[in-house]
């Protein structure tokens, strides 16, 4: 039964892509319903999974003795994150229904779409890493091409290119450290791996281990590189809610807890997580806080939370590293939906020119108002709960200057949280569009991911229990839900955060008053608005490729000889190497 | 047979398809050229099946590479054609750059 | 004697197709190259591959040839040096020298010896292989039509006498450069 329950969760949104595809463009409304029948089934599918989580290979299809076998292994990380993946997906695919509406191809958005959830249930749910690296690949495939859906748009296009670079060259990371192991361990099973680490030197550990976070930081936009993720924010807004936030972004740091007993010996490897972490936590949340563009400033704020599940990784802290990524899924799709709702209404994506928009679009403001308190780490809604058990978990186990700034960061998400709130949605209209209110399915979905923030940090204690009986390697001691509660409810580092959060909240309201700060502070905010520097790296190693091309163009002469001559001159090294090592 | 002279042979045949592509400078000597070079590695393959008393399973394979070398051969004329007619001349030298 | 003999003439043949000023003459050189190395194939032991070289070496892709350079015309173009000879043949000399190294002398190898018949080894142990050659011939026949349909479009008008002419011309000419 499980393993057919695999297959579903899989398989389900890849014949719904297929499906779309043929339907074709000309009947749109076929298509609209295609889509969202085969999401919902894949999520059904997947929520169904969830209580016969083991940490068995349940299903295993042989292809031969080269590859070994293609494992699915539905442990509690896995399928949590597999319910994610696929409720997130679903709900995104209802809010398309009015966000794509009248778009004239719709099939390559939904089949995209649909490809994309599948092959992210794959990743989360395979015990190979031969498959997790196609996956992560097909994955990144779908991300490019969503974010370049407007191909017309060179900003577009752009976007998906940066995007698939930097991401694929984090995979080419992955796979030479996946190979390292192969050649070291003899399996390509990830328990195989986790059971003897042993078996690689150390410093071929360290090795892997680095390459791995490199990949990790790269797929998940983490410093230093960051800098794909605010131009992914040109992709259709239920894309970046899906893809950007909940989903993909989440790879990187799923890659860090599947292979955390394996690296957390190595030394420094803890601190450099950490320190990445901290780095990404504390920029963008500054980066985030003097954005303009409205998209791109919760691009900036998954990046920092992002920076957050990292942390909490590095300091030991998985299960509330984990669980924060459940209530980030949840309250950052449903700010990006609600932002895309307004957006789409509005026109543009510029905060300067919204405005007061509160009393025109009244739904979308109350449901992006409980977005932004859960993100800021308000008590009731989730984002409070698992912040402050990441909080916890680093002032516990990590260095002190570390959490003193994931504190002050914590601070800062608020001011910015209630600066995109305030911009948007109170004071003077300053644009001139008259918005009109959110069409159904948009409220729809939204709605539904508003009453997930307020609830689900109840799943803490089943998501605890999951993981510690399905995860045999990490040694985790989970306690259950209440007492997490009581834990976190009496602790006094909750205080201290609380505080901090409430600092960040005053701080916007009585911006006037403080505006003298705000004025000595503002080389850091310009600073931040140049992306501390990232940015022109990223413009100059372009500018250094394309010399480089051209520099080479010169040895491509075209003549059919002399190419018959680099062949024979390859050959005639690999002869040689062959000769010499036998 | 001797398999050692056959392997000498095989060697010298070898050679003289890659001194073909070397020095040729029409399309369709450059198949012919890759066509020796087929057959070069055909004798070394059921000679390496006889040393190794698997000739069957090396026959096998061996019709494998000449279903494919066949399919390169008939692709390459018919490039090689195609090319004639568009563009008027079998000379490499004179098609060294892509046109659009 | 008569192996040593064999392997003499394939070389011999291939040089002159390598060699050959016209391409209708390379390619019966290349007919040749493929009887001979048949020929060696039967006497190695391996007499199906034997039959299958033939028949399609020296039959299918000769006609292959034929056809093609009758459509395309016989230009023979000279082979002028373009790369410096003593690179190319001191480049080749040196790969096969460190290949005959590598290679020779063959010693007895020790082969699982399988006596499986020729029949049941291709179509039950290589059976992915003849479903790969399937593949490969479908996306050859694919590959070509998409080649060649489209200059059939505008000689459509073209091709009644066209074709005649074609035929004919070059087969005048042919036989006495065939002598030469």
């Amino acid at each position: 039964m499980t393993d057919i329950l695999i297959i579903l969760a899989i398989g389900l949104p890849w014949l719904g892509a297929l499906a779309v595809w043929l339907v074709g463009n000309k009947r749109p409304e076929q298509q609209h319903l295609l889509a969202v029948i085969f999401a919902v089934a894949a999520g059904l599918a997947a929520l169904l999974l969830i209580p016969s989580y083991s940490d068995a290979a349940e299903l295993k299809i042989e292809v031969g003795s080269v590859f070994g076998d293609f494992t699915f292994v539905p442990d509690g990380l896995g399928v949590f994150l597999a319910a994610v993946a696929t409720v997130v997906g679903s709900l995104a695919v209802i809010f398309s229904v009015d966000y794509m509406h009248g778009d004239a191809e719709l099939g390559r958005y939904y089949a995209l779409v649909l490809l994309f959830i599948g092959s992210m249930v794959g990743l989360v749910l395979t015990g190979s890493m031969l498959l997790l690296f196609i996956f992560w690949e097909m994955t990144a495939l779908c991300s490019y091409a969503l974010i370049s859906f407007y191909n017309d748009d060179p900003k577009a296009v752009e976007g998906g290119i940066k995007a698939l670079v930097i991401t694929s060259l984090g995979g080419v990371g992955m796979m030479i450290g996946a190979l390292i192991i192969y050649a070291y361990v003899g399996s390509y099973e990830i328990s195989d791996f986790l059971a003897d680490p042993e078996a690689l030197p150390s410093g071929v550990l360290g090795v892997v281990a680095f390459g791995f976070l490199a990949a990790a930081a790269a797929k998940s936009a983490q410093v230093p590189f960051h800098t794909w993720l605010p131009g992914a924010m040109e992709a259709p807004s239920p894309i970046s809610a899906l893809i950007h936030a909940a989903t993909m972004v989440n790879a990187g740091v799923y890659l860090l807890v599947r292979f955390y007993p394996a690296f957390e010996d190595v030394e420094g490897w803890t601190t450099a997580v950490i320190l990445v972490g901290l780095l990404s936590g504390l920029l963008s949340a500054l980066m985030a806080l003097v954005a303009q563009d409205l998209k791109r400033a919760l691009a900036y704020s998954t990046v920092s939370q992002l920076g957050y599940m990292v942390y909490a990784v590095g300091t030991g802290a998985i299960f509330a590293s984990q669980f924060h990524l459940l209530s980030h899924a949840v309250f950052k799709a449903l700010l990006f939906l609600s932002a895309g709702a307004v957006i789409h209404s509005v026109g543009t994506r510029d905060m300067r020119q919204m405005g007061g928009l509160g009393k025109q679009m009244p739904f979308m403001r109350n449901v992006f108002i409980v977005g932004a308190l859960a993100l800021a780490g308000l008590p009731i809604l989730n984002g409070f709960w698992s912040k402050e058990l990441v909080l916890e978990g680093g002032l516990e186990e990590g260095p002190v200057w570390a959490y003193a700034g994931m504190l002050i960061g914590a601070g800062i998400t608020a001011l910015y949280s209630f600066r995109m709130v305030w911009l948007v949605f109170f004071g003077e209209p300053r644009g001139t569009t008259h918005a009109h209110d959110a069409g159904q399915y948009m409220k729809l979905a939204t709605g539904i991911l508003a009453v997930g923030t307020f609830t689900t940090w109840l799943l803490a204690g089943v998501f605890g229990e999951l993981l510690e009986d399905s995860l045999p390697y990490h040694h985790l001691e989970v306690e259950t839900g209440t007492k997490i509660i009581e834990d976190v409810i009496t602790a006094p580092a909750t205080l201290v955060a609380l505080g901090v959060v409430a600092l960040g909240l005053l701080g916007w309201w009585f911006r006037k008053p403080l505006s003298g700060i705000a004025e000595a502070l503002s080389p850091v905010g310009d600073a931040a608005a140049n992306d501390f520097g990232f940015e022109a790296v990223n413009r100059q190693i372009v500018h250094w490729t394309k010399e480089a091309a051209t520099a080479l163009r010169a040895t491509q002469t075209g003549y059919l000889n002399w190419n018959v001559v680099g062949i024979i001159g390859g050959l005639i090294a690999v002869l040689v190497i062959l000769v010499l090592g036998a | 047979m001797n398999l050692d002279i056959l392997l000498v042979g095989v060697l010298a045949i070898f050679g003289i398809g890659l001194y073909g592509l070397l020095i040729t400078r029409n399309l369709i000597k450059v198949v012919v050229a890759l066509q020796i070079l087929v057959k070069a590695a055909l004798l070394a393959l059921v000679a390496a099946g006889e040393a190794s008393n698997q000739l069957n399973l090396s026959q096998s394979i061996a019709m494998t590479v000449i279903v494919a070398d066949t399919v390169v051969a008939v692709i390459g004329l018919a490039l090689a054609v195609q090319v004639k007619r568009v563009l008027g001349t079998f000379d490499t030298t004179l098609l060294s750059k892509l046109r659009g | 004697m008569l192996d040593a003999l064999l392997i003499a003439g394939t070389v011999v043949c291939a040089i002159r197709a390598i060699r050959a000023r016209h391409l209708l003459s390379a390619a019966l050189w290349l007919a040749g190259v493929s009887a001979l190395t048949a020929l060696m194939l039967y006497k190695l032991g391996a007499e199906q591959v034997a039959v299958v070289e033939l028949s399609v070496g020296a039959g299918l892709v000769t006609v292959l040839f034929v056809f093609a350079i009758s459509i395309a015309g016989d230009d023979g173009l000279a082979e002028r040096e373009f790369i410096p000879n003593w690179f190319t043949v001191g480049l080749v000399g040196l790969f096969l020298l460190i290949l005959g190294i590598m290679l020779l002398p063959l010693d007895e190898m020790d082969g699982a010896g399988s006596k499986t018949a020729m029949a049941e080894m291709l179509w039950e142990n290589r059976t992915l292989d003849v479903l790969l050659q399937t593949v490969l011939i479908f996306s050859g026949v694919l590959c070509l039509l998409g080649l060649l349909t489209d200059s059939h479009a505008p000689a459509k008008h073209n091709i009644p006498h066209e074709a005649n002419e074609l035929e004919i011309e070059p087969m005048d000419e042919r036989p006495e450069e065939m002598m030469a």
